[in-house]
């Protein structure tokens, strides 16, 4: 609604009040204009003339727009606000605006607005009052903690390795903050007041807990490295930091957990020391099966020499023995050397789709068990090319499939599958549907002469691993018992 | 091929050879005695006479004395290694056949250095005696073959 004027409170003001009033209102830090019924402003007080930077005289009986909005060409700001103003006029309402007026020192003021139609007593438009209050600071202020609160939203919603959660003096989580419903798989309203322990491990937690609380005791803070659990029951490895949670009269109230994920630096310290002791192990038997290479050769050639001679039958059964068992000592020898033998690399731009396709015929040729398997194939159609030896691939994957084959004595499917990892990687996925690898036996898989099969020596996985770390490429796999296993190469695009 | 007086330096005894028949002459190069006598009876089956060293510093002071038809050279020796020797003999006998044997087996790496070093062939200690003599012998021939050409 409009103000009737003068209006009823005015007319009961004391005389005094009354002497006051326009003086007030003069001196207010608020900006006052009163504008006629065509838009002359016909009275503003001391704070208006400051801001817009004119005197009194040139401001009254002027258009008010161009009093406003003298020096700024912002024509969409002043249209909305001439637009804000005659809606005031024509429903007799107040209203309100913001918009930035140009102070006389050149700066942008931003100004909340306050307009009042003002009406006669037959409820005509006598003419308008606009209040405005320099409202420029608040709102640096509010932007600057809504800009903090927004970075701070972003940064710990970003935040996945980190988790946060607080737990009083009793060991009940108070808090289980950014971070810990991503890591732990726990929604804060199951896990806020449950007993810490479900987060470490429960049969070592009340002591290796306490131990923990102890030295944060005494020196404030303290960090290790240990496993905690989620609520699926997957143990991740974390870089803990507990500190002291003190209150305003730095009495201590609990303790701040701050658990940082360091799954992935474990796993890539342990291929750095599975890669080194490959490397040590692969010096080792080079070495080695080059002195057992010159005795073996010897005693070959001898045996060679002495079944020329005209020996009796049972001597020359005897020698047959011995030289089928110097056989396999030798072809294991080879074995070995290949395993070792950092070979010279003949490296071309190649398809991986091509190589895989070369070696599916190969794979008949290879002893394995007479059952029915099936092989699907799902090839990434425009695979960027790898760099890589032709042969050496060859053998990589042909070792795969075989033994894709011999995990499944029952028969099964074998899937391979190529694809374009994230534009850097070929990859290459080999999955059976066979007897499945257990966990225990995970970290030997590549490991030379690490064979559950009752045959064979044990090299094929460790050459296979040598070849693609020669390649910078990576190998990986993943297994359940009696459901499978997928091996997973990745090879770097040229 | 020829009948030839031959003779044979092993450890200061010189022992004499009369009126043998001898395809070739070679010199066998290896650290490991059981080795240098297990060649030495394959070749002299081959109808190849043997001269037998212990490194690669005595065979370039024999290749000096005594001429031969071929060298069976062992990678891995004591002192200068075999490829080594290969250099060596080969800035003073272009043509001769030098074949190379190794423990290390069919290594793609030492084959490539030694073909670079200019050896007539490469033959890994890993296969059969008997078909070792046959390889050597078949290098041998193609050297020639070469060489002679």
């Amino acid at each position: 609604m409009g103000v009737r004027f003068p209006s009823p409170a005015y007319a009961t003001m004391s005389t005094e009040m009354k002497d006051m009033f326009p003086s007030l209102i003069e001196n207010a830090a608020v900006l006052m204009l009163y504008l006629d019924h065509n838009g002359k402003v016909a009275l503003c007080n001391k704070k208006t003339e400051s801001m817009v930077g004119l005197k009194h005289a040139d401001i009254i009986g002027k258009n008010w727009l161009e009093v406003l909005f003298r020096d700024t060409n912002n024509t969409m700001k002043r249209e909305m606000f001439k637009a804000v103003l005659d809606d005031a006029l024509t429903y007799k309402r107040a209203k309100d605006f913001e918009c930035h007026l140009l102070s006389n020192h050149g700066n942008a003021r931003l100004v909340s607005w306050n307009i009042t139609p003002i009406l006669d007593k037959n409820n005509q438009i006598q003419g308008s009052l606009l209040f405005g209050h320099d409202i420029t600071e608040i709102q640096e202020r509010e932007n600057s903690v809504k800009n903090i609160d927004d970075t701070l939203k972003n940064i710990i919603s970003s935040i996945n390795e980190y988790a946060l959660y607080v737990i009083n003096l009793d060991g009940l989580i108070t808090y289980f903050g950014m971070g810990c419903e991503t890591m732990f798989g726990y929604s804060k309203p199951e896990i806020i007041f449950k007993h810490v322990s479900i987060l470490h491990n429960i049969n070592q937690a009340v002591s290796e807990l306490g131990l923990i609380l102890e030295r944060v005791r005494l020196f404030g803070k303290y960090e290790l490295e240990l496993k905690l659990f989620t609520k699926a029951g997957v143990v991740i490895p974390v870089r803990l930091t507990v500190n002291q949670f003190l209150d305003a009269s730095s009495k201590l109230t609990g303790y701040i957990f701050i658990a940082k994920d360091i799954t992935e630096t474990k796993k890539l310290e342990y291929q750095v020391f599975q890669a080194e002791k490959l490397a040590a192990l692969g010096q080792l038997s080079t070495g080695m099966a080059h002195e057992i290479n010159n005795p073996l050769f010897v005693i070959s050639g001898r045996l060679e020499m002495l079944k020329q001679e005209g020996l009796s039958q049972e001597f020359k059964e005897t020698i047959n023995l011995i030289d089928s068992q110097v056989n396999r000592i030798r072809k294991l020898v080879d074995r070995i050397l290949k395993f070792a033998r950092k070979s010279t690399m003949t490296p071309e731009a190649i398809n991986i789709n091509e190589i895989i396709e070369l070696v599916l015929p190969l794979v008949h040729y290879n002893k394995l068990p007479s059952v029915k398997v099936e092989i699907e194939k799902s090839f990434e159609k425009n695979m960027p090319k790898i760099s890589g030896d032709p042969d050496q691939l060859q053998e990589v994957f042909l070792n795969m499939i075989i033994n894709a084959y011999q995990a499944m004595p029952e028969g099964g499917i074998i899937k391979i599958t190529t694809s374009n990892f994230q534009n850097l990687y070929a990859q290459i996925q080999i999955t059976d549907t066979g007897v499945g690898i257990p966990a225990a036996n995970f970290k030997n898989i590549f490991m030379p002469f690490f064979s559950t099969k009752g045959q064979g020596t044990g090299l094929g996985l460790s050459i296979c691993h040598n070849i693609i770390k020669n390649h910078n490429g990576s190998i990986e796999l993943e297994s359940r018992i009696n459901q499978g296993t997928t091996f997973t190469v990745k090879l770097p695009f040229i | 091929m020829g009948v030839r007086q031959v003779t044979e330096n092993c450890a200061g005894v010189v022992f004499v050879h009369k009126e043998v028949t001898v395809l070739y002459k070679v010199l066998v190069v290896d650290d490991e005695s059981a080795v240098r006598d297990l060649l030495r009876d394959f070749l002299k089956k081959e109808d190849c006479l043997s001269i037998t060293c212990r490194s690669g510093e005595e065979a370039l002071a024999i290749l000096k004395k005594e001429t031969f038809d071929a060298v069976l050279l062992d990678i891995k020796l004591s002192g200068m290694s075999g490829l080594e020797v290969l250099k060596e003999i080969r800035k003073n006998y272009a043509n001769l056949p030098v074949v190379m044997i190794t423990g290390f087996g069919f290594d793609e790496e030492l084959i490539y250095k030694s073909k670079q070093l200019g050896c007539s062939g490469f033959i890994g200690k890993n296969i059969p005696m008997t078909q070792i003599i046959v390889t050597f012998k078949q290098f041998v021939k193609e050297a020639k073959g070469k060489g002679s050409s």
